[in-house]
């Protein structure tokens, strides 16, 4: 059994570790070079993906597959937007929230009825009939040829602005995710995951709360989505593969699913591995597949685990130490 | 017959039927207010599926079920639950990868306790039953039977609970708990006025706590009384022992 110093100890390194995380991260861009500055750019885009999935499959227990769709309906929302009729980018990502909220309450109210398999070929049912969509609607949104994007911040120092945005963006949804599993809400999500009848009978409105999860879940999507339109500089149905959607599910469950850090870990440990191995092609997605059945067979607490077990040898050794 | 008023929970021709099988036959009970009531009868005649009609998680085919006069069968299990009913089921189902504290918020929160009130009662709760000590402890890491009794004391963080509903919570559990099981009971019902319905087939305790019995047998009642009365009742004695 796990005592109370240990539970402790875990919070604290688990927190410990973020904070770490993130003073190791805003002086990176003093080492690194021009290349390494975007691929965390991107890595803090799937950070934030990655833990508003982890909000509603880890902590609510709903294996949704349409988070990318909703990352790609906020992008092309507010890529649409501005370059369509005229308005600012501002509004833009306004019009990006509205939209994955609206689309997210939609989806949340036809699917969150149905059990595991059910809304998962749901979610991903709605996923394919988004990336149709956008590459049908050519007259609108140019279809597979893309979208031209009106780009966040120009001139020499755009890759370090859109650096620490993209981090701001990150530690916000990660912050997010905290109040919201320290708040009320957090312990009905919880209940919800581990039993939902007796969620039900202590009271808690199920579907009420799963679908609020939801929406806030797709809103961050959204935003996210809308941000990396206007950093990359053109949006393409790509952005609603499938692909996209397994490298959020790879990156949650490397990193650790049902834990703060994990994702955030899991996110930039991929995006940072498949750039370094590019040159390996799509055999990198078989290695990360594979270690996901790994994990999901042999150690499902992945990455957070191994720390917080490597906390608790110290913390005993520590112990053991002082006597 | 009871005075309509003085009931708390009462059903009229309470029925559920699963395909060809009927479970609850007809089914005409009452509860008054502050009682301990025990249900008994042999296995499949019905009791749990009763429990769960009061409780929202079946429907019923047909007839209706009333509490403080208000007709509840068409509401959703949370929403009786907000009408101050509550209920454990046969195996220990708490939520495990919450401590044992945080399931004892969760019934406080959802009727809008502050965070301070509820860890306040929730303590004194556990250390009543003495859960206390775990009260940090992952629920999956406790026994079967502290899970039980995890159960039957996060139940009471709801305030006022009119009537709580304890499906077998006596089954496969150390006499040391059990006797806490049964103090927390008593002291809950004296104090607070919690009505309870113990469906239980451990016949000493049921004597022991409750002050009249119920007998279902093939989805019907079949006797009610004292347990001398529906020990003696021959229909009781048939169903036990003639099937």
């Amino acid at each position: 059994m796990k005592n109370i110093s240990d539970s402790r100890l875990s919070g604290l390194s688990r927190y410990g570790l973020l904070l770490a995380l993130l003073l190791v991260v805003c002086l990176l861009p003093f080492w690194t070079g021009q290349y390494y500055l975007q691929v965390f750019t991107i890595a803090f885009y799937y950070v934030v993906l990655a833990s508003s999935w982890n909000l509603i499959a880890g902590y609510t227990g709903q294996f949704s597959l349409a988070h990318h769709a909703f990352a790609a309906i906020g992008g092309y929302a507010s890529a649409l937007l501005v370059t369509r009729s005229g308005f600012p980018i501002s509004v833009g990502i306004l019009a990006s929230l509205i939209s994955s909220t609206l689309m997210g309450l939609i989806l949340g109210v036809l699917c969150l009825r149905m059990r595991a398999i059910y809304l998962a070929i749901a979610t991903w049912a709605f996923a394919e009939s988004v990336r149709i969509t956008l590459s049908m609607t050519y007259q609108i949104t140019r279809g597979d040829l893309g979208l031209a994007v009106p780009k966040l911040f120009l001139g020499a120092g755009r890759a370090l602005a859109c650096y620490y945005l993209f981090l701001g963006l990150a530690v916000l949804t990660v912050l997010t995710i905290i109040l919201i599993n320290h708040s009320k809400m957090g312990y009905y999500l919880r209940a919800i995951r581990d039993d939902e009848i007796v969620a039900r009978v202590m009271g808690i409105n199920t579907t009420r709360w799963k679908i609020f999860s939801f929406i806030i879940s797709s809103g961050i999507a959204g935003i996210a989505g809308a941000f990396y339109g206007h950093y990359n500089g053109l949006l393409t149905p790509v952005m609603v593969d499938f692909n996209e959607m397994a490298f959020i599910v790879i990156m949650v469950v490397i990193g650790g699913i049902r834990t703060i850090p994990g994702p955030v870990i899991g996110a930039i440990l991929i995006e940072v591995l498949t750039e370094t191995f590019r040159e390996f092609g799509e055999i990198r997605m078989v290695v990360f597949a594979l270690a996901v059945i790994a994990i999901a067979r042999l150690y499902n607490e992945g990455a957070m685990g191994v720390v917080r077990q490597l906390a608790q040898r110290i913390s005993i050794k520590g112990r053991h130490g002082k006597v | 017959m009871d005075n309509q008023n003085n009931r708390l929970l009462y059903t009229e021709k309470l029925t559920r039927d699963f395909g060809k099988l009927r479970a609850v036959d007809r089914l005409s009970f009452s509860l008054e207010p502050g009682e301990i009531r025990g249900l008994i009868g042999p296995n499949g005649s019905g009791k749990t599926t009763f429990i769960n009609l009061l409780t929202g998680i079946y429907k019923p085919t047909s007839g209706e079920v009333y509490f403080h006069g208000k007709r509840i069968d068409r509401l959703s299990p949370e929403e009786i639950t907000h009408q101050g009913i509550m209920r454990t089921f046969q195996i220990a189902r708490v939520f495990g990868d919450m401590t044992v504290l945080e399931n004892m918020l969760i019934p406080a929160f959802t009727q809008g306790t502050s965070k301070r009130e509820a860890v306040r009662r929730a303590k004194e709760l556990l250390d009543f039953s003495l859960l206390g000590r775990l009260s940090s402890e992952p629920a999956r890491n406790l026994s079967g039977g502290q899970g039980m009794l995890l159960q039957i004391v996060r139940g009471f963080m709801r305030q006022p609970l009119g009537l709580y509903l304890l499906d077998e919570p006596f089954a496969g559990v150390h006499p040391a708990i059990k006797d806490v099981m049964i103090e927390t009971i008593q002291k809950m019902n004296r104090e607070e006025g919690v009505t309870f319905l113990i469906v239980s087939h451990e016949l000493t305790i049921v004597r022991r706590l409750c002050s009249r019995i119920s007998v279902l047998h093939g989805g019907r009642l079949i006797s009610e009384g004292t347990m001398k009365e529906v020990a003696n009742d021959p229909q009781v004695i048939d169903s036990y022992l003639g099937g």
